[in-house]
């Protein structure tokens, strides 16, 4: 059984019934969603609730469909030509797979962080406001203030206060994951998407973003994705372990780690196989 | 010995032959191109050689050496020389002699064991003239306003003698170039009127009075013009040639006279830099074996720039459909298959292509629509330097198009989701992030497009380029730049001058320098390019991940 820090352990007090949120409480609601690459089905039937305000995460071993479960809530698999979906997913109570949605105006609402540090090559400041930009902002006030706010948000101001426009490749891969995730909230997102956002960062940079991540659910709902799992356990408050594209178990963090229902999630946390 | 081939370094040794070859090959024809070019510009020695030919008669031959060879004897036996024993070659030069209008070749040959005597006299002049090509000879007396002066206000009289060209030509090609320019433009308006059946009287007298104005202006500059002309040639130069013969030669005709045996190593090298300015930024003389190339270096930047600024825009638009927005299917393979193999089509195909489509079907129909009252002459359904630059886009398109598309290509998807994962659309994606992380890849398809274009020759010889272009494209007239004008072209230069000259002797140096400078001028078109491109390279360099 792996060990929980005491940090997992004060946040079950804030326990939710997952089965029974009130409608408030449900930032995005997930409903028998399908989906297939061609022929071969990745996700089967999957039906999630993910709360307000609270990190979920993901885990699962490879190849699980945890990865294509995020995509699928800002829609980032319609970039790939051979992908279907069945069921909904629905956001403030309407189905972001309608024909009639904007799926650029769905994707500032659920921002993403994706695997490796993918800043543009432009400055750290037009890497920050380019969420904006897009949006026809061009205040340069509000821009200042969005990337001072974003960047004390996403823990990088004060290592880069003094080069806001040189270029964000020059930062290091933390540096570089937490400028992403500057430029995720700056557009002020309600959902925030990350995919295995430490994966490829130093011991010392994943828990800088682990802290990070704790800070950012008092403003947005996250959900991350990890095949750490002493990483879910210490950031996250709901775990989903997903297996071959089945959802087999979803409880709150705690729970699942220290009394697994499934034969499966026990397998799988304590290292059985993954 | 299997070791040794086990070991790569046979390979190692086949590549480095191999690239020394080719380092070789492009040193060698720099070299052999900058010194027979510039050659051309080094004040030479000047000889005096004296001659007794095989029927007893001596003469004197002045002029530059040009080059010497070895001929077979027996082709000279009927010259009756003395050969030594076992001597079967006799040594012969090519000495530049000028004064084409005592005899009608500036070559001759002469052969090494007829001189008498050799000497470099310190008082022989080459005298550059607008006509007739370079007079050798000494200087016998200098007339000023149709008195005889002096030699020593030579340096004075020249200047004087350069200040009224100035302003002749100043007055010839601006003042009344201008005048006879809107004196057309008259006669178009009022034919376009006389088209349109909207010609009133009212509007015909102002065209009139107009038109009497500029003629007036025309008959004071002709005035100016005539006044000038007589001063400058009431000053003259009698010269005596190689064969004693005094001749007169006007000071209007003078370009610079030089003393080459008088000068030392720095007055020479003076002299040879001078010589390149003038060789850049003159107008060619005698049928372009003399004289500068400054109207083809023009001509040809501005077509290229031209060029560039067709094929960049298309190419870059085309490589965006076919790798973002076309799907990925038989036809978008077809078509791409379809672009590479144009790059493969020669270039004279373009020509013809162009000859066809742009100049005499889109050039006629448009002079049909928009220029009526110049008809019967043709405005653009006739070569031009803009038929020229469309027909070089569509030949460089492809190159634009394959580079362009392997920017794209190489660009992480990790950028474009970054964007879209932030609420951009497709569009705004290309425009603001991948458009700028391929603008490198975009140069390197412009610089590849501009050293195809401005090396190509054939197929402009028949969409727009002109032995001998009256004006530049460019000039100080409303719209300025003129579109629909014929041009001159380096490469075409090259060709003319090479071989439809009828000076073959005199053209040759001038195909090396032209050659040497067309070279330079594409190098530093490119040079140009790169280095914008590595800036771009630079600002967009990808981390290593």
């Amino acid at each position: 059984m792996i060990s929980v820090s005491p940090k997992a352990i004060l946040q079950s007090q804030t326990k939710l019934d997952l089965n029974n949120l009130s409608p408030d409480q449900v930032a995005l609601e997930i409903k028998n969603l399908d989906l297939y690459y061609g022929e071969k089905q990745a996700l089967q039937n999957i039906s999630m609730s993910i709360p307000k305000g609270q990190v979920t995460a993901f885990i699962g071993p490879s190849g699980c469909g945890k990865s294509t479960l995020l995509r699928c809530i800002n829609r980032m698999n319609d970039l790939v030509d051979i992908c279907r979906i069945k069921g909904e997913i629905n956001l403030h109570g309407e189905n972001i797979y309608e024909k009639h949605v904007d799926v650029a105006a769905l994707r500032r609402k659920v921002g993403m962080v994706f695997q490796r540090p993918n800043p543009f090559p432009k400055s750290i400041y037009e890497n920050v406001v380019y969420g904006l930009r897009i949006t026809g902002e061009n205040n340069r006030r509000v821009l200042d203030e969005a990337v001072e706010t974003s960047l004390r948000s996403a823990a990088l101001w004060n290592e880069v206060k003094d080069r806001l426009h040189e270029s964000a490749l020059g930062l290091s891969g933390g540096q570089q994951q937490r400028l992403v995730i500057a430029r995720a909230i700056a557009i002020q997102p309600e959902v925030l998407l990350l995919d295995e956002p430490t994966s490829a960062l130093d011991p010392i940079s994943t828990l800088t973003i682990e802290e990070l991540i704790n800070d950012l659910k008092k403003q947005f709902t996250v959900v991350i994705v990890t095949h750490n799992m002493q990483q879910a356990a210490r950031v996250s408050d709901q775990t989903a372990f997903m297996y071959m594209g089945d959802l087999i178990e979803y409880n709150d963090t705690n729970t699942l780690f220290t009394t697994p229902n499934q034969k499966k999630t026990e397998d799988y946390i304590t290292g059985r196989y993954g | 010995m299997n070791k040794w081939f086990k070991s790569g370094s046979p390979w190692i040794w086949l590549s480095a032959a191999g690239v020394s070859i080719s380092l070789i090959s492009v040193l060698g024809l720099l070299w052999l191109i900058a010194s027979r070019g510039l050659s051309y510009f080094w004040p030479a020695d000047l000889y005096q050689f004296e001659m007794l030919d095989e029927q007893g008669r001596t003469s004197t031959v002045i002029g530059e050496v040009y080059d010497r060879e070895e001929i077979p004897a027996k082709q000279l036996v009927h010259l009756d020389i003395q050969l030594e024993p076992g001597q079967e070659t006799i040594e012969r030069y090519l000495v530049k002699t000028g004064n084409r209008e005592l005899v009608s070749l500036d070559f001759r040959w002469i052969l090494v064991p007829q001189i008498r005597k050799t000497s470099t006299p310190e008082n022989i002049a080459v005298i550059e003239r607008r006509t007739n090509g370079n007079f050798y000879g000494v200087i016998e007396s200098l007339v000023l306003d149709g008195n005889s002066v002096s030699l020593d206000k030579m340096p004075e009289l020249l200047e004087r003698v350069e200040a009224f060209q100035e302003e002749i030509e100043a007055l010839q090609k601006v003042d009344i170039g201008a005048i006879n320019y809107k004196l057309e433009r008259l006669r178009l308006t009022e034919r376009k009127h006389q088209l349109g059946n909207n010609l009133t009287d009212e509007i015909a007298n102002e065209i009139n009075t107009q038109v009497q104005i500029l003629k007036d202006e025309y008959k004071v500059l002709e005035a100016k013009l005539m006044s000038l002309r007589d001063t400058v040639s009431r000053d003259q130069l009698v010269v005596k040639a190689m064969d004693g013969t005094l001749v007169t030669i006007g000071f209007e005709d003078i370009l610079q006279i030089n003393f080459n045996n008088q000068m030392n190593v720095l007055e020479k090298l003076k002299l040879f830099f001078v010589q390149i300015g003038n060789f850049i930024t003159d107008d060619p003389r005698e049928a372009n074996t003399e004289g500068g190339v400054f109207p083809a270096i023009f001509g040809t930047v501005l077509m290229v720039l031209l060029m560039t600024v067709i094929v960049s825009p298309l190419g870059v638009v085309a490589a965006i459909y076919l790798h973002e927005y076309a799907g990925n299917n038989a036809l978008t393979k077809l078509l791409r298959i379809a672009v590479i193999n144009l790059a493969g089509v020669p270039s004279i195909v373009y020509g013809v292509f162009g000859l066809g489509f742009f100049v005499y079907m889109v050039g006629g129909n448009l002079d049909q629509l928009f220029y009526p009252e110049t008809l019967p002459s043709p405005t653009f359904g006739t070569p031009g330097v803009m038929w020229s630059a469309i027909t070089l886009a569509i030949l460089t398109l492809p190159v634009v198009i394959v580079s362009t598309e392997e920017g794209l290509a190489r660009i992480p998807s990790a950028m474009r989701h970054g964007s879209l994962a932030l609420g951009a659309t497709k569009a705004e994606t290309l425009w603001r992030i991948i458009l700028p992380i391929a603008s490198p890849a975009i140069m390197t398809g412009i610089i590849l497009a501009i050293a195809r274009a401005a090396g190509e020759v054939a197929p402009l010889m028949l969409v727009g380029v002109v032995k001998m272009a009256p004006n530049l494209p460019l000039d100080g007239n409303f719209p300025f730049l003129h579109l629909d004008r014929k041009f001159m072209h380096l490469g075409f230069h090259i060709y003319d001058v090479g071989f439809q000259s009828p000076n073959v002797e005199a053209a040759r140096p001038l195909v090396y320098a032209t050659a040497l400078l067309l070279v330079t001028i594409i190098v530093a078109l490119n040079m140009t390019a790169v280095s914008i491109r590595n800036r771009l390279r630079e600002k967009y360099r990808m981390l290593e991940h």
